[in-house]
């Protein structure tokens, strides 16, 4: 009963925008887990007339295998409760069939079906502390499916933090590319930068690029130049991935633009950006600065995003800046987990709910989609939901309906609170809907390429066979939440919309070289420091072999 | 062949510490030496001698043999079998015994004491802030014990966590750090501390009360004398840049108030509106934290977890092994070490047929159909385990080479999967 290893996908109208294909009609060719250009007479072939064939997608920003989820978890008995997720029925016998239970945190296994369920076959978790990677990788073993990486937190760094104080710039790079290989991750991702070290003080956060953090000679700014330097000097695979200072705030649009600014020229990611478009000043109201971001997008090339949409419903909001976490425990009254993270980082987890009537969620939503819809770069402005901050990555088929279908938005316009959408420009009115091939871009060719994964993201030859093939239908909805086919690595999972296998991902992480002179240094650092000794930091037998660069 | 060998940056098990920094002494397949010597840790490892049998009704048989009367047992039980998770298991070992009860619809519940369960589902009413262990010796500029002296129990948690060490924040070491030492009737705090403040049991929610409301600013009113020292006690933890609050998660020898966790989550949370602030919960040994880490991921809950209908259910209010006192199950797995387990399988009436799989399994104080012998994780098995602060650390076995729980698991896993496709068609 096992999978073909030579199957041709036969009559689907094929949505390949990475190598300009359109909605042809075409087939596609699998051997041995791979896209080729032709097989033999007599191959297997899956019948795929009338049907939209695509890549398998791709989540560059997600947050589902790290000890800050595990917390989330815990923290929400409730919701998975509600959430009872039975075993899947594999075909393979042999393969794990494992239950579990959902939520906007769902456990592992279920992470993987879900995923696997919604057509995506790879996914990052964007925030994990280099001391918890072996968490994250062992929650990865057991998450089925999907592709898997991780993004090491960095940004507010005390090793790192020392080397820029002192100059040592080409010290922090080698520190990092150290930190990346011992911990297994993908890419440097900076949150708040210096702000999560402030918050650890009792300076409580930092409010710009040019404060000092916690009383040192060094600031966000520098932390920026720092490791976007670095991530371009190594030839990472993926820039460094920013989550800017003043997350949430009403006039941050001025912060996002700065820390742009201070990286002009230099590759750099900048994520869930939705949250960091606010105008408006604290204290005196919000309004969209979308449509000025946006614009500056476009004309610097070097710059990409992913959207960070938020999606109305519950959410749990999981993250490394701890004092908006704080912030929200204190205007939500609800649960709130803070956990400080020794000489790295800090996390802490809000259960939160995005509703219609509330104006800022409704400025927020509206930002959102603004984003999207203004974007005249599809492939910088890329699909996420910041899972689960804005909502459940189970919300993307109805985000891709209201980027798809007009009347639908507007409808779903009139019944939020309009009191903060003057000015805005979707209250304005914008026309735009996005083509199967736009969707095709902001969902897996778009993020492919932004995570410079060559094999993944597109159907030409030698790329992994990772697949998704959609009925038709006029409900965009319903289309993109129940794939007909989903396969990974030339493996047919989905079947008739059910999910019929479960291999295990593979893992995506670099080890990029480094001065080795940076070794004793550490070690001293760890012994005067840190609780784990350093040869027993470094996580051993990690699955498949590091990305070339 | 009589020479020794040492071993380096052994991870010890024997408290919730979970120091990986012990550098362990092998001379013929016996651990002679342990550095530093710390008197629980010695005796955590103890020689490392370990019997190597395997059982059936008893008797010597093949693992083979074992595995298959092992796995016929629990498909037979299936849905009315308890999985119990022991202290002593790799958090590899964990993740398998969990597949293994969700396949045969089992109850699975672990190691996690009585008032660690009250923490933890205080934890999920309200949250917590805390810290790693590092993070409390780089920051912790004032240090209140709550009704806890961990010298006993976790001999280096002051010496290389907590108290004594200099930190990034705090270079002086001990002399940077204020000690409050809190006394609840014979819960004692530690000696030597510069601040000591007795509180009867009876007034202890009170203690706390008084302290978040300062905490908070909000104005007290008059206070019975027998509380008046402690709004000054609050003031030093609010004059502090980063507090830590240390306090027993386990059982100690008095019985203590239901809600002290709940109220220690309460007041660290208000002290971070003032200052920074963490809880730090010390746990026993063996890798505790590893079994509600691996069952969160696994299932969404932390302990006592239910597949009877399928899917995992939560059950925090009837515990597996309360279950199983009562006379819940036909069939019993225990992962790990069985010596928790005698006092209820002694106060149960009706028979459980049992499979054991762990450290001393054969030596376990009950009638087993079958015993399999395994490796003590951390000294004869490698794998992961966790901290009582939940950071996962390697673990480097002195006297590798027993059989492997985590493997002998995997085993059983397949055949009980091979059983249930033959009869399910
Ligand atoms: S303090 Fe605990 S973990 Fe550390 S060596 Fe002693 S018994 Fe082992
Ligand atoms: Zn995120």
């Amino acid at each position: 009963m096992s999978a073909p290893a030579r199957l041709r996908i036969v009559g689907g109208a094929v949505h390949d925008p990475a190598n300009g294909i359109d909605g042809e009609v075409r087939d596609i060719c699998i051997e041995s887990g791979r896209i080729v250009s032709a097989l033999p007479d007599g191959a297997p072939t899956l019948d795929a007339r009338g049907m939209v064939v695509m890549p398998g997608g791709v989540d560059i920003h997600s947050h589902l295998a790290s000890s800050s989820c595990n917390h989330a978890r815990r923290l929400a008995p409730e919701e998975r409760a509600a959430d009872p997720v039975p075993a899947p029925a594999l075909l393979d016998r042999t393969a794990p069939a494992r239950s579990g239970t959902g939520g906007t945190v769902p456990s592992t296994f279920t992470t993987g079906y879900r995923y696997a369920g919604l057509g995506y076959t790879t996914a990052f978790d964007a925030a994990v502390a280099p001391l918890m990677a072996r968490h994250s990788h062992a929650e990865l073993d057991d998450t089925p499916c999907v592709d898997g990486g991780i993004f090491l937190l960095m940004g507010n760094d005390e090793y790192l933090l020392r080397q820029i104080e002192a100059g040592e710039h080409a010290r922090a790079r080698d520190y990092a590319a150290w930190l990346l290989g011992a911990a297994g991750g993908y890419a440097i991702k900076i949150v708040n930068p210096g702000g999560v070290e402030a918050w650890k003080t009792g300076q409580r956060n930092v409010t710009g690029l040019d404060d000092a953090i916690g009383g040192r000679k060094v600031t966000p700014r520098a932390v920026l130049e720092v490791l976007a330097d670095a991530g371009n000097a190594l030839r990472l695979p993926h820039p460094v991935h920013i989550h800017c200072n003043n997350l949430g705030l009403p006039g941050n649009a001025a912060t996002t633009l700065a820390s742009m600014e201070a990286l002009q020229g230099r590759r750099a990611h900048f994520t869930h950006l939705q949250f960091h478009c606010y105008g408006g000043e604290p204290g005196k109201g919000w309004s969209s600065a979308s449509a000025k971001v946006i614009e500056y997008v476009y004309t610097h090339p070097e710059v990409s995003t992913d959207v960070g949409q938020v999606m109305f419903g519950p959410a749990m909001t999981i993250t490394a800046d701890a004092p908006v976490e704080y912030l929200l425990y204190q205007s939500s009254g609800r649960r709130w987990t803070n956990i400080d993270i020794e000489l790295e980082t800090g996390c802490g987890i809000v259960p939160l709910a995005f509703k219609e009537k509330a104006a800022v969620a409704a400025l927020q939503w509206a930002i959102g989609l603004e984003l999207f819809l203004l974007s005249e770069d599809p492939w910088r402005v890329v699909l996420s939901t910041d899972h689960p901050n804005g909502g459940s990555f189970l919300s993307y088929p109805a985000l891709i309906q209201l980027l798809m279908d007009r009347s639908v938005r507007d409808e779903r316009l009139k019944q939020v609170n309009p009191r903060l959408l003057a000015g805005s420009a979707l209250a304005d009115g914008l026309s735009r809907e996005y083509t199967l091939n736009e969707i095709a871009i902001v969902t897996r060719a778009g993020p492919a390429r932004l995570l410079g994964l060559r094999d993944k993201g597109h159907l030409g030859p030698g790329a992994d066979a990772d697949i998704t093939i959609y009925n038709r239908d006029p409900d965009i909805a319903t289309m993109f939440s129940t794939p007909r086919y989903v396969i990974k690595d030339g493996t047919v999972i989905v079947e008739e919309g059910q999910l019929r296998r479960a291999p295990a991902g593979r893992r995506l992480r670099v080890a990029p070289g480094y001065d080795d002179a940076i070794v004793p240094d550490l070690r001293r650092y760890f012994e005067a420091y840190s609780s784990v000794s350093f040869g027993n930091y470094p996580v051993a037998g990690l699955p498949g072999e590091p990305v070339a660069p | 062949m009589s020479g020794s060998s040492v071993v380096e940056r052994v991870t010890c098990l024997g408290c919730g510490c979970t120091c990986d920094d012990v550098a362990v002494e092998v001379r013929d397949g016996r651990i002679v030496g342990v550095t530093p010597p710390c008197p629980v840790g010695r005796a955590w490892f103890g020689d490392g001698s370990i019997p190597e049998h395997v059982l059936v009704s008893g008797s010597a048989a093949p693992i083979e043999a074992a595995i298959t009367e092992a796995a016929r047992l629990l498909v037979e039980s299936a849905g009315e079998l308890l999985v119990y998770l022991g202290p002593d298991v790799s958090a590899q070992a964990q993740r398998a015994a969990v597949a293994l009860a969700d396949r045969l619809r089992a109850a699975v519940d672990s190691a996690t004491s009585e008032p660690a369960a009250a923490g933890l589902l205080a934890a999920q009413r309200r949250g917590r802030a805390a810290a790693t262990l590092g993070e409390i010796r780089n920051r912790a500029d004032v240090l209140m014990f709550w009704g806890v002296d961990p010298t006993q129990r976790y001999p280096r948690y002051l010496s290389r966590y907590a108290l004594e060490p200099a930190g990034t924040h705090v270079p002086a070491g001990r002399a940077g750090r204020r000690v409050i030492s809190v006394s609840i009737g014979t819960d004692r705090g530690p000696t030597g501390a510069d601040v000591a403040l007795e509180v009867a049991p009876e007034d202890e929610l009170a203690a706390l009360s008084v302290m978040r409301a300062t905490a908070l600013g909000h104005r007290l009113g008059e206070l019975p004398e027998r509380l008046g020292a402690v709004p000054d006690t609050a003031l030093q933890l609010t004059t502090a840049r980063y507090a830590v609050l240390v306090h027993e998660a386990e059982l100690s020898a008095v019985p203590r108030s239901p809600h002290r966790t709940e109220g220690l989550i309460a007041l660290t949370q208000a002290l971070n509106g003032v200052t920074r602030a963490a809880l730090s919960s010390l746990r026993a040994g063996g890798n505790r934290s590893g079994a509600e880490s691996v069952l969160t991921w696994q299932t969404g809950f932390p302990m006592s977890v239910d597949f009877s209908g399928g899917f995992p259910r939560y059950s925090p209010g009837s515990r597996g092994l309360e279950r199983l006192r009562g006379g819940g199950f036909a069939a019993v797995l225990i992962v790990g070490s069985a010596a928790e387990l005698a006092g209820e399988l002694e106060a149960r009436r009706a028979p459980v047929h049992a499979v054991v799989i762990g450290p001393r399994a054969s030596e376990a104080p009950l009638t087993a159909r079958v015993a399999i012998d395994t490796g003590v994780a951390g000294i004869h098995e490698g794998g992961t385990a966790y901290r009582m602060d939940e950071v996962p650390l390697p673990l480097r076995p002195p006297l590798p080479g027993a059989r492997s729980t985590a493997e002998t698991l995997g085993a059983l896993l397949l055949e009980v999967r091979a059983r249930l496709a033959e009869r399910s068609g």
